[in-house]
C-alpha cells in the first residue's frame, strides 16, 4: 500500500530505538564519516545491523557517504564491496561518482538517489535509471506537483519526506568543530563528538525576542530550523499516487522517530484506506511539541521552505 | 593553450572583456542562469554579443545553469538550439537530464558542467563526461593536487574560477538551499517560464542569508560572537602556474554581478599574468601583487554592497510571508 521509512545512524541507536512504525530503515549517516560507529563508514557493522533490521521484518537500505573527496574513494569502495556481498534491499547514493562506481561493479541491488543528488527533473531521473537508480529523493525545493510529475514521467519511485527537518546544505568539514572554543581541524582525529549536543544557528532580533530565522547544525550538515510536517495532507499525498514516505530523524533526540512514526502510520493508513482523517489537533500538538522551532511544509506548496499551510 | 573566459553580466561588460583580451565571454540568459535579471542578457543582447565576438575571432558561452522544472525542459532545449544557431560555441549546464538532451541534439557544441553540479571527486568528473560534459567547472575549493588527480582520471577539459575559498566548509554552490528556505516565491511569466525568487539553483538570486550575523549556540547558550556561516571567495594568482601545470584548460574570471570597470580591470591584469606564465619558465608574478591587492579590495567592496542589498530583500520577503505558526 505504502512504505514509511526513516534513518538510523549506528548499531547502538538501532538496538535502543523503537522503529516499529516503519517498513524500512536507511542505515547510516551520509553526512559525516566520523559520526560514532556510523554504518556508512564502518563495514564491520553492516552485517549485524542488517541482521537486526531483517529480524524485525523491515527492509534495510544502506546510505553511502554523500560528498566523498578523491581521498575518500578508497574506503568508500571497500565499504561498497562489503555491502554488495550482503542482502541489503538497496543502496542510497548522493554522489554521482559513486553511482558510476556501482555501475562499473555490476551492482545488482536497487539504488536510491539521496537528497543531495540534486534531482530536479524527470529527464535527470531517466539518465540515472540507466545507472541502476530505482528511487529518487527529489531536491527539497520541488513542489508536490513537480514531484508527482517526475514520478509519472520517469516511471521511477519517488521518496517523499513527510516529516522532520529539511537538509539544506552539506559540508566537507565539521562546522561545529571548526567553530568550537577548543578549535580543531575536521578529519585530523581530534573530533570530540560535540554534535551530540544540539547546535543552533539563529539570527536574532535586536530586542532579544525569538529569533526570526533559525537553522539546526549537525556539524557536516545544516538543517531547517522548523520541522517539515505533512500530517494534515496525508490524503493529498495518497490521492497523488505517491507511495514512499520518509521521516527525517538525523539530529533528533531518542524517541522522536518513534512518536512521529506512529502518528504518520496512522494518518497514512487512514488516507490510503479512503477513511476520513481523524482530528488533527492532537497529533499536531504532539508534533509541534517535538519541533522546537515550529512546523513548516517545506516547498511543497510553492512557498518559502519555512512556511506552514494548514489544511483549513 | 589555456582559454581565459570572462563574464558578460551586461552587453557593455561582454564587449569590454573581449576588448581587454579575454578569449571567450560567458553570458547568462534572463531567468536561466543563477543570477537576477539585472546580470543576465536578453536574446537581442545575446545575439549582439555572439556577433561581436565572432567579428574578433572569439567565442561565447551561454550560461543556462538553473535546475529547471521538468515542464520547462522543452523551452530550455528550444533556447539552446536558437543560441547555437546564432553561433554560440558552448553552454554551461547543471541539470544532468538537460545536459543529455543538449548532447543528443547538438553533439558539436561544448557542454560545461556548471559549478552547480557540486563535483567533489574524479569519479564525479567521469560521470559527467559520460553524460555529455566536454568541460567540468570545478568548485572554488579544490587544491592543485586534487585538480591534477581529476585531470589524470578523465579526458575532459578542466575549468577553474580565478577566485577561491579555503578547502572544506559548506558546499556552495551546488549543495545549498538556505536562501530559498527563508525567502522563496514562484511565478510564471508571459512565455510560461518559471521564475523562482530566492533560489539561485532555479534562476533567482541567492539572497546571501549565510552572510548575515548568526548566533551559534549550544543548549541555548551562545558560545561565539555573531558570525557569518560561509567564507567568501577571494581573487587569487599565486598558484596559477601550478594550476596550469596541473592541466587546467580554462580559467574563468568571476564577476557577472560586479561593475564593468572592475571586471575589465581584472581581465586586464589576468591577461598579462597568464601571458607572462605562458611565456616564461619562471615568471615573476610579484609584479602583479600591488594591482591584485587593489582589485581584491574593490571586489570586496562591491560584493559587500551586493550582499547587503540581497540580504535586505531576503529579510523583507521573509517578513512579508511570515509563517503561520502553530
Amino acid at each position: 500500500m505504502f512504505e514509511l521509512s526513516t534513518d538510523v545512524g549506528n548499531l547502538k541507536e538501532l538496538r535502543e530505538g523503537d522503529f516499529s512504525a516503519y517498513d524500512a530503515l536507511y542505515l547510516g549517516d551520509f553526512s559525516c564519516p566520523d559520526y560514532p560507529n556510523n554504518f556508512s563508514s564502518h563495514a564491520e557493522l553492516l552485517e549485524p545491523g542488517l541482521e537486526l533490521v531483517k529480524s524485525r521484518g523491515q527492509k534495510a537500505y544502506l546510505r553511502l557517504y554523500a560528498v566523498p573527496g578523491n581521498a575518500d574513494l578508497g574506503w568508500v569502495e571497500d565499504l561498497i564491496d562489503t555491502a554488495l556481498e550482503l542482502p541489503f534491499d538497496a543502496l542510497e547514493v548522493h554522489n554521482l561518482g559513486l553511482l558510476r562506481m556501482l555501475r562499473d561493479k555490476g551492482c545488482r541491488l536497487p539504488i536510491h538517489l539521496g537528497v543531495f543528488g540534486n534531482l530536479y527533473t524527470h529527464e535527470t531521473a531517466k539518465v540515472l535509471k540507466e545507472y541502476g537508480v530505482t528511487r529518487v529523493y527529489p531536491n527539497p525545493e520541488l513542489s508536490l506537483d513537480e514531484v508527482r510529475y517526475i514520478a509519472d514521467n520517469a516511471a521511477v519511485e519517488v521518496l517523499v519526506p513527510v516529516h522532520g527537518k529539511i537538509p539544506l546544505v552539506i559540508s566537507e568539514t565539521c562546522f561545529i568543530l571548526e567553530h568550537s572554543e577548543e578549535g580543531g581541524e575536521c578529519g585530523d582525529g581530534s573530533c570530540s563528538y560535540q554534535c551530540t549536543q544540539e547546535h543552533w544557528l539563529k539570527r536574532g532580533r535586536s530586542d532579544g525576542s525569538r529569533a526570526d530565522w533559525s537553522l539546526k547544525d549537525t556539524g557536516r550538515m545544516t538543517l531547517s530550523g522548523k520541522d517539515l510536517c505533512m500530517v494534515e495532507h496525508a490524503a493529498t499525498l495518497a490521492g497523488m499516487g505517491l507511495k514512499h514516505f520518509y521521516v527525517h530523524n538525523k539530529g533528533e533526540a531518542r524517541g522522536y522517530a518513534s512518536q512521529v512514526g506512529r502518528i504518520y502510520r496512522d494518518a497514512l493508513k487512514r488516507a490510503f484506506a479512503g477513511e476520513a482523517a481523524g482530528d488533527a489537533a492532537e497529533p499536531l500538538a504532539t508534533l509541534a511539541g517535538l519541533a522546537r522551532e515550529g512546523l513548516c511544509n517545506g516547498y511543497y506548496f510553492e512557498g518559502a521552505g519555512q512556511r506552514y499551510f494548514g489544511r483549513t | 593553450m589555456v582559454m581565459m573566459m570572462a563574464p558578460g553580466g551586461t552587453l557593455e561588460m561582454a564587449q569590454a572583456v573581449l576588448d581587454e583580451g579575454a578569449d571567450a565571454v560567458y553570458v547568462g540568459v534572463v531567468g536561466w542562469s543563477r543570477r537576477g535579471a539585472q546580470d543576465e542578457l536578453d536574446d537581442d543582447e545575446i545575439h549582439r554579443t555572439i556577433d561581436y565576438a565572432a567579428a574578433r575571432g572569439k567565442e561565447v558561452r551561454i550560461v543556462v545553469n538553473t535546475l529547471p522544472s521538468s515542464t520547462e525542459l522543452p523551452m530550455f532545449v528550444e533556447r539552446v538550439e536558437r543560441y547555437a544557431g546564432w553561433g554560440a560555441q558552448g553552454f554551461m549546464i547543471s541539470d544532468i537530464g538537460a545536459m543529455r538532451l543538449v548532447k543528443e541534439r547538438l553533439p558539436h557544441v561544448n557542454i560545461h558542467s556548471s559549478v552547480g553540479c557540486g563535483i567533489t571527486n574524479y569519479e564525479d568528473v567521469r560521470f559527467l563526461r559520460e553524460v555529455g560534459a566536454t568541460y567540468v567547472v570545478l568548485p572554488y575549493r579544490m587544491s592543485v593536487d586534487e585538480i591534477r588527480e581529476i585531470k589524470e582520471a578523465g579526458d575532459v577539459g578542466i575549468e577553474v574560477f580565478l577566485f577561491k575559498t579555503p578547502s572544506g566548509g559548506k558546499i556552495c554552490p551546488g549543495k545549498c538551499n538556505m536562501s530559498s528556505y527563508f525567502s522563496f516565491r514562484r511565478w510564471l511569466d508571459a512565455q510560461g517560464k518559471d521564475h523562482f525568487f530566492g533560489s539561485a539553483s532555479r534562476g533567482g538570486d541567492c539572497l546571501r542569508v549565510c552572510q548575515t550575523d548568526w548566533n551559534f549556540n549550544v543548549d541555548d547558550v551562545d558560545f561565539r560572537a555573531p558570525m557569518t556561516i560561509k567564507t567568501n571567495p577571494a581573487l587569487w594568482l599565486e598558484e596559477l602556474p601550478d594550476y596550469l601545470a596541473a592541466g587546467v584548460d580554462c580559467l574563468k574570471v568571476p564577476g557577472r554581478d560586479r561593475s564593468t570597470a572592475l571586471v575589465r580591470d581584472i581581465v586586464r591584469v589576468y591577461r598579462r599574468a597568464v601571458d607572462a606564465i605562458l611565456g616564461a619558465d619562471r615568471p615573476d608574478l610579484g609584479v602583479f601583487a600591488s594591482e591584485l591587492e587593489t582589485l581584491r579590495g574593490r571586489w570586496m567592496s562591491e560584493r559587500g554592497k551586493r550582499d547587503n542589498r540581497l540580504l535586505r530583500q531576503a529579510i523583507d520577503e521573509s517578513r512579508r510571508t511570515v509563517a503561520t505558526t502553530l
